[in-house]
């Protein structure tokens, strides 16, 4: 039994010798030789560089995509620009078709024209007339001769506005007449403007006299109402028609809106008056005209002043009103004055239209002479038929009545004498001659009337409006002249008036356009 | 007289002088617009105390510019209604 036991666990350690050898046995029948080694090291190695050649490749790939990224984003970048740029063509095209229909603004055009125009601009603008006077001067007064009219007369007073910036002007007026003495052409005034601001205008040169308001505003033809000047502002005028002289002016606005005043002051050569065929000063002689003033005498300068206030504001609806006061002082020889001073006023609300005027001066004169003492006004008024439908008239007729504008005024004139060399050599339109200039600009003087030492005239107006600068004007004066003052022959013989006063009348027609 | 005169002088230029140039312009379109509705106010009025309104429409833009400097003068009109006057007569 011992045996056996010893024989199994012989078997026993051999098995388990055998169990942990066997395995070894196997390995080492198995194991590579140097060369196996070298294969499986190039092996490797070649592994080693592909790994490196695969990662460079992915290095690159990777630059490659973001590279592409990066084009993609501008592509679509641009793509976006694109669209925008394209959605902004289609606008502008569009804008362009529209306005390409509506055709371009006035402002554009305005823009455009003054581009061209360059920037100093010329501008001729001005008044045209033809007229016909009828005055069958019946008789004289104090068997002085009168002329009897039955004449055309046609006139143009071209005025040219030259503007080389916006704060200068030049403004020249001539006058140009044909009538029954034939052609005549007159400087009315040649002016220099200067605006250095807003409230001061400086004016030079030779200027319609700036004395109340009918030289220097109503006496272009298509703007007084009439056909002729009112008696004080006629041939025998109260006060100078024009200066040669330096003006200051300027306007301000002292309320609301509309609510105005104004200031004029000027200094000129002074005034000038006619004498006598012989050489005497004589009261009641001829005040210069506009071209004379340029020669006349000048002993001393003149001087004046006008203000004038606006009292009712524009969004009253009232009208408006202008109130004004002028005066006139300067030698008309060596140590003698002539003094004046007037009053003004002028309104207007809806169609009607009123204004008037009342002005004096004093002459001092020789020794031996009464001071030459001169009065005068007017008073005007007008109502516009427009907008007045009569129903008894058809509207064909309406349409006509709507453009008239019926007229009256009343004008008078005071002095002492009037000499009859200025009756003789007369030479204002409607007294036997066609020389313009007589009164400023454009007024024209028919007033049979004038030459009486005492003038009074009455006349009826009717205007035709064919636009709001084109009229056809008809006018009819009655003149009633009355007793007193002297006539003053060329020796300074006096001869009173009032033996005999003749009445008179006159008929104007004239159509006129100012352009 | 001369006395009389200078100071008359004297006091037109002290007046004038306490505003600014004629030529400022509008700001803005909405300071345009409200010039040429004040403008449009004005122009009757204005135009009328002496003669006819004249339309807008009847002369051209610059033609405007030379007629309102000579209607300044002739009206002594306020430098700012004269801006207001012009910018109407040049809206048409």
């Amino acid at each position: 039994m011992k045996s056996l036991m010893k024989a199994r666990t012989a078997a026993g350690l051999l098995a388990l010798i055998g169990l942990v050898m066997i395995p070894r046995l196997g390995f080492a029948a198995d194991a590579p030789g140097a060369d196996d080694m070298r294969a499986i090291k190039s092996e490797l190695q070649e592994l080693k560089q592909d790994r490196l050649r695969d990662r460079e490749e992915i290095h690159d790939l990777k630059g490659r995509v973001e590279q592409l990224e990066g084009e993609n984003k501008q592509l679509k970048a641009a793509s976006s620009q694109i669209q925008t740029e394209q959605t902004q063509t289609t606008q502008v095209v569009k804008q362009i078709q529209e306005q390409s229909k509506a055709g371009p603004s006035p402002s554009q055009v305005s823009s455009a024209f003054s581009r061209y125009l360059g920037s100093h601009t010329f501008l001729v603008t001005g008044t045209a007339g033809f007229s016909y006077i009828y005055a069958p001067q019946s008789g004289g007064i104090n068997d002085i001769p009168r002329q009897r009219q039955n004449t055309f007369v046609s006139d143009w007073e071209p005025m040219i506005l030259y503007r080389p910036n916006d704060w200068m002007l030049f403004q020249g007026i001539l006058s140009a007449a044909f009538g029954s003495t034939g052609t005549s052409v007159d400087l009315s005034s040649a002016e220099f403007h200067i605006f250095p601001t807003d409230h001061m205008e400086i004016l030079l040169g030779l200027f319609d006299n700036p004395f109340g308001d009918w030289y220097e505003t109503q006496s272009p033809m298509w703007v007084n109402r009439f056909i002729t000047a009112p008696l004080p502002f006629g041939v025998e005028a109260v006060i100078p028609a024009a200066e040669m002289g330096v003006q200051l002016r300027g306007g301000y606005q002292w309320g609301q809106v509309g609510q105005d005043w104004d200031y004029t002051v000027w200094g000129g050569n002074g005034p000038s008056f006619s004498t006598t065929s012989n050489g005497l000063d004589a009261v009641g002689a001829t005040m210069s005209a506009p071209t004379p003033a340029a020669f006349a005498r000048t002993n001393s300068k003149s001087v004046g002043a006008r203000f004038r206030i606006y009292p009712i504001p524009v969004d009253a609806d009232w009208g408006r009103l202008e109130l004004g006061v002028s005066t006139y002082n300067g030698k008309w020889t060596a140590g003698r004055w002539l003094h004046g001073w007037g009053v003004d006023f002028n309104y207007f609300v809806g169609n009607l239209q009123t204004r008037g005027e009342w002005l004096q001066s004093y002459r001092q004169m020789p020794s031996g002479f009464s001071s030459d003492n001169r009065q005068g006004g007017y008073l005007q008024l007008g109502y516009f038929l427009n907008g007045i439908d009569l129903p008894f008239l058809p509207e064909a007729v309406n349409k006509h009545v709507n453009r008239l504008e019926p007229l009256i005024r009343f004008s008078m004139v005071n002095q002492r004498a009037t000499l009859v060399d200025d009756i003789n050599s007369a030479t204002g339109i409607g007294m036997g001659g066609s020389r313009v200039g007589l009164v400023p600009d454009f007024g024209l003087s028919g007033s049979p009337a004038l030459f009486a030492p005492k003038s009074r005239e009455v006349a009826f107006g009717l205007d035709y409006w064919i636009s709001p600068s084109i009229v056809w004007q008809n006018e009819f004066d009655l003149e009633v002249p009355q007793r007193g003052g002297v006539f003053l022959d060329k020796n300074g013989i006096a001869t009173t008036v009032g033996r005999r006063v003749q009445r008179d009348h006159v008929f104007l027609s004239q159509f006129t356009i100012g352009f | 007289m001369k006395k009389i005169f200078v100071t008359i002088l004297f006091a037109s230029v002290a007046l004038g002088a306490t505003y600014g140039l004629t030529s400022a312009q509008p700001a803005s379109d909405a300071e345009r617009r409200q010039l040429i509705l004040k403008g449009a106010k004005l122009w009757p009025i204005y135009c009328n105390q002496c003669h006819n309104a004249r339309p807008p429409s009847e002369k051209a833009p610059y033609e405007w510019d030379l007629e309102i400097m000579h209607m300044r003068s002739l009206g002594n009109i306020p430098a700012e209604n004269v801006r207001a006057l012009i910018e109407y007569l040049k809206s048409r």
